[in-house]
């Protein structure tokens, strides 16, 4: 058995850096070189859970159906500021089939008396069926007394006591820095609140047996909901069992268990049956998380070749009634460019809406926006080609740390990226369209990341008596092929076809895996599990070696066969399946710390095409080219859809999303998926993706990192720069719409 | 609710006469959407949507297009006389809610938004209404009264809009706020009817209801009259800028979520000098 040991480990997540205690077993490998044989990594695989995902087998949450079930639906606030009363449910319980309602009186720990925003919980409707349950919900009256509030962003942050400045950073000194400048662009964005709306709604289903409560959740994070929920219903660990088989997205807004996971739980055991409680897309809008609104004021001071001198940047995120973090919109300026003298400050904005949420690349899609316009607006003032000023600044050791980076291949992404867009086609100014009133232009901008991973991760992996093989591990697969990767990793190492590796994960009683999120789930879990299959090998030559009769260090694994030497012997593993008879060889893995002396970050470099017309204003994006450098691409597949749904989800942020709200009453106007424009098919352009071929043979035993997030992050400036080549317009403002693009124009 | 299924327009007219004010059922594509938001509860629905009677699509002599056509079908007709419904047609949501969604649906619904509207105004058509006491034919102009109300009585069903064919020279065009799936920010319908020497241009989503832009139509009707009824219009700049604050001028629109009055109006002129230079050169 090896032996465990404590170590530390620093790990980036969500754009901040976590210091944790973490057990490994064993020692580590090195990850595999580029010259390596891979039969399975590094190839296209289609998802191991395709056919069950789109034949309608695939069970998510939303489609549990347990015996005896009932159904929650919550009654929640008209208002966005309010004392509650009284709650009067004589009504609703006279509905036939209504079970149960429960408020603040029947169930203090599930409600406040105070409510921040519309759509906060107020009562919780139980019907035999989802439409009695919906229906009573109706039939609730409550009274309440109506109290001060403020959703509008700009005027919250006029509001000192709604203002709390929550991480500050600097290095050099910001104001020398501008007085050495030549030139210096000075200017405030503004972006909007964005909605995850995933495919799947939040939502879980509880059961007890005694005292053993199992939930179904739909969740990037099965650990913490069981945390979380243990927490809350005062329960033991051993005694709350999550499962999250299939899931439909979470894009960070499924990171820990939801107010819907408690009413399920705590309701299911009062009323002794089966609850489910699932928001409908009302509620995805209103209460399950979002993208901060940020203000942002950028400051970049220059010399006339284009060497920064000073950068400042600060950032107030409204956060809705979340008081406890925000995201660091500031990261980018932090971290992206070399630069001396930087200063930055990252405020957080309280206001009477709906909680933010992670929400992929959450601060780095905001603030990359703010910085890489600006840069934009730099190099303009410059004459500069604005890739020439990136490069001119190109930081090759972490400004932060001073450290190495483990890999760092921007300038490839840059060049590649220039060259499949065609960007010497680039012209200061734009270029003409096919009518007088359309232009063209092109803009570039770049993203940087962490997604790293690290411990604590852990798998096993079971070798059945007839070759096939179990991975078990703590991971839920939140629709970005997770599953399909990690078979993949382990297909490699245990020398066997993929289809004889099947998955069991998507429960609580596996070994502990990381959260799907932070886009480090395939780095945290990856390396574990290869280890994992590495110690399946090394006792399967055990066993081999034995019936070879040779040591099992003379014999190799390859191509399904234990092979004794160069052209030596060779035993079908499938002849040593069947010499044995019942057995379970046990492999185990775990995840080893990243390095000390290195910077694990992404780096990748977009780059658009854009047609606007200068009379409706409206920008038509013609072309996304999207680099990147993550090292080790395990399913090149899997990868470029990532990417193509993180291009995607960004093109609505920058030209279509963002949540409308009524100054007035509180109420968001758009909380619906016809007035809340995500792209459609008809919107989403070309998108060509290449990723930099280099591993990054430092940060783990796969040589690789993720690229969950970094696909979202660039795309946004972009497509603002190439709006501000194509016809001159400069929008500060997302989403970056048609009469946003004709007011840029008159200024 | 009640719900029935009648075989024939007799049977659906009988059914609405014995529930007068019941709902009807086409492609559901906007009364479905009302009932899954909690908005109608309907007590009686009667489903029109199998009716034979209904989806006529006649072209021989004047236009009949019956009440139950989708838009899947009006995408499907050739011809420069339906180049404007075509153009219509295709801005339409997505595939399936093409493939649903019906005229007589959109009628019913009387949105100000109701993409088929602008262009039931600009051919001048005739709405055809049913009811057990006879048939009401009544102008478009007459039949949309303000925002989702009409003139149709409550035991009366569409059953077409019929126009009279305008000639090659028209044109629709949409603004929305992405490429599909999209309620109009506004619209607008432009037909030049040499034959008859007249132009008629209507906008949608920019008032209460489908509103004609009056004196951009007698602009442009002169401005014909000077160039010939017979030769294709070759309009200035300065024609074009008239005729486009003519037809913003008409406007009377609202901010909402989907755009501001403002930009409403500007683009609207916009789309009418683009119909105008695009519709001008068309002769027969
Ligand atoms: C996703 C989506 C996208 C959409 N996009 C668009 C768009 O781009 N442009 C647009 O204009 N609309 C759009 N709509 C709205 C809708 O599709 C259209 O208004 C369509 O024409 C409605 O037709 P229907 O047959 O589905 O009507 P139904 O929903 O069946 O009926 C609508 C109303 O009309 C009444 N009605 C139906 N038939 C008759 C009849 N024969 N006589 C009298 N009353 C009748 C009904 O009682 C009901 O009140 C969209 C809807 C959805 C859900």
């Amino acid at each position: 058995m090896p032996s465990a040991r404590v170590v530390k480990n620093r790990t980036e997540f969500e754009g901040k850096i976590y210091e944790e205690l973490a057990l490994v077993q064993g020692a580590d490998i090195p990850a595999w070189s580029a010259d390596a044989e891979l039969r399975h990594v590094g190839r296209s695989r289609l998802r191991v859970d395709g056919p069950q995902r789109v034949s309608g087998r695939a069970r998510y949450t939303t489609d549990l159906m347990l015996p005896g079930m009932l159904h929650a639906r919550v009654v929640r606030s008209p208002h966005p500021h309010a004392r509650v009363i009284r709650v009067d449910a004589k009504r609703a319980l006279a509905l036939a089939g209504v079970r149960s309602v429960v408020d603040r009186t029947s169930a203090p720990e599930l409600f406040d008396e105070e409510v921040h925003y519309v759509g906060a919980p107020v009562a919780v409707v139980v019907g035999e069926t989802e439409e009695i349950a919906a229906d009573a919900a109706h039939l609730v009256e409550i009274e309440y007394e109506s109290l001060p509030f403020v959703v509008d962003l700009e005027e919250a942050i006029a509001d000192r006591t709604r203002v709390q400045r929550k991480e500050s950073y600097s290095r050099g000194d910001a104001r020398r820095g501008f007085r050495e400048a030549d030139i210096v662009v000075d200017a405030r964005y503004t972006t909007s609140t964005q909605l995850h709306n995933c495919l799947e709604p939040h939502g879980a289903v509880a059961q007890w047996d005694g005292e053993r409560l199992t939930l179904w959740e739909s969740t990037q994070a099965m650990f913490d909901v069981r945390k979380g929920v243990a927490k809350a219903i005062r329960a033991r660990l051993d005694d709350v069992r999550v499962i999250c088989d299939y899931m439909g997205g979470g894009f960070g807004s499924k990171l820990g268990h939801g107010h819907y996971s408690e009413i399920a739980a705590v309701l299911a055991k009062r009323l002794g049956r089966p609850i489910r409680c699932v928001m409908d897309r009302r509620e995805e809008n209103l209460v399950t998380g979002n993208r901060s609104a940020t203000v942002q004021r950028v400051r970049v001071g220059a010399t006339k070749d284009g060497k920064l001198t000073a950068l400042e940047h600060v950032a107030w995120s409204g956060t809705g009634t979340e008081d406890g973090w925000v995201a660091s919109t500031t990261g980018p300026s932090n971290g992206l460019y070399e630069v001396a003298n930087v200063r930055s400050e990252q405020f957080l904005v309280l206001t009477n809406t709906g909680p933010f949420s992670a929400f992929r690349a959450p601060g780095y899609v905001e603030g990359t926006f703010a910085l890489e316009s600006a840069m934009d607006e730099l190099a303009d003032k410059l004459a500069l080609d604005p890739l020439a000023l990136r490069r001119k600044n190109y930081a090759k050791l972490d400004p932060q740390s001073g450290k190495h980076y483990s890999l760092k291949r921007l300038d490839q992404c840059y060049s590649r990226g220039a060259e499949l867009a065609g960007w010497s086609r680039r012209k200061a100014g734009g270029t003409a369209g096919r009518h007088a009133y359309l232009r063209r232009g092109m803009g570039v901008s770049t993203q940087v990341w962490g997604g790293g991973g690290g411990p604590p991760a852990y798998a096993t992996i079971h070798l059945n008596a007839d070759g096939t093989a179990i991975v078990r591990a703590g991971l839920q697969d939140i629709g970005s092929g997770t599953k399909t990767a990690i078979a993949q990793i382990a297909a490699e190492e245990l020398s066997l076809p993929l289809e004889r590796v099947r998955l069991s994960i998507g429960e609580t009683d596996a070994p502990y895996g990381p959260a799907s999120g932070g886009s480090m789930t395939t780095a945290s879990l990856g390396p574990a599990v290869r280890l994992a299959a590495v110690d399946v090998r090394r006792q399967l030559l055990e066993v081999a070696a034995g019936l070879m009769e040779v040591r099992a260090s003379e014999i190799h694994l390859t191509d399904g066969h234990a092979v004794a030497g160069r052209g030596g012997k060779k035993l079908a593993l499938d002849e040593v399946f069947s010499k044995l008879q019942n057995y379970t060889v046990i492999g185990r893995g775990s995840r080893h710390p990243n390095p000390e002396d290195v910077r694990l970050r992404s780096f990748g470099a977009h780059f658009a095409e854009v047609e606007v017309d200068i009379r409706t204003g409206a920008v038509r994006v013609l072309k996304i080219v999207a680099v990147h450098q993550i090292g080790r691409i395990v399913n090149p597949l899997n990868a470029k859809s990532q990417v193509e749904g993180g291009v995607t989800q960004a093109l609505g942020y920058a030209v279509s999303e963002g949540r409308v709200l009524d100054r007035l009453s509180g109420h968001v106007m758009n909380a619906n998926l016809e007035d809340y424009k995500i792209p459609t098919v008809k919107d989403v352009p070309d998108i060509v993706v290449e990723f930099v071929p280099d591993l990054d043979r430092r940060a783990n035993n796969l040589g690789g990192i993720g690229l969950g997030e970094p696909p979202i992050i660039p795309t946004a400036a972009a497509i603002a720069n190439a709006v501000a080549n194509a016809c001159g317009a400069r929008v500060r403002t997302l989403p970056i719409t048609p009469a946003r693009v004709l007011e840029a124009l008159r200024r | 609710m009640e719900i029935e299924r009648p075989r024939s327009l007799d049977g659906a007219l009988a059914a609405l006469a014995a529930h007068p004010g019941a709902d009807l059922l086409a492609g559901g594509t906007d009364l479905m959407v009302e009932i899954n938001f909690g908005r109608k509860r309907p007590e009686h629905l009667i489903v029109v949507q199998p009716l034979a009677e209904l989806r006529d699509l006649d072209r021989n002599g004047a236009v009949r297009v019956g009440a139950g056509v989708t838009y899947t079908r009006l995408l499907a007709e050739g011809g420069g006389s339906f180049a404007a419904v075509r153009e219509m047609a295709r801005t339409v949501g997505s595939p399936q809610i093409r493939n649903a969604g019906t005229v007589g649906g959109n009628l019913g619904t009387s949105s100000p938004a109701g993409d088929a509207l602008p262009v039931l105004a600009a051919f001048d058509a005739t709405v055809v209404l049913r009811s057990r006491r006879g048939e009401r034919r009544i102008p478009f102009a007459d039949y949309m009264t303000g925002p989702k109300r009409n003139a149709r009585a409550p035991d009366e069903i569409v059953v077409a809009a019929e126009w009279r064919d305008p000639g090659p020279a028209q044109t629709f065009l949409k603004v929305g706020t992405r490429n599909a799936m999209v309620i109009a920010v506004a619209s607008l319908c432009l037909v030049v009817e040499r034959a008859r020497k007249s132009v008629r241009v209507a906008l949608g989503s920019c008032g209460p209801t489908i509103l004609r832009a009056g004196e951009a139509e007698r602009f442009a009707e002169e401005l014909i009259d000077e160039s010939g009824w017979d030769e294709p219009l070759d309009v200035s700049e300065a024609a074009a800028a008239r005729f486009g604050e003519l037809v913003a001028a008409a406007a009377r629109p609202i901010d909402d979520v989907r755009g501001s009055a403002r930009y409403r109006r500007h683009v609207l002129g916009v789309m009418a000098r683009r119909a105008l230079e695009r519709v001008g050169s068309v002769v027969a």
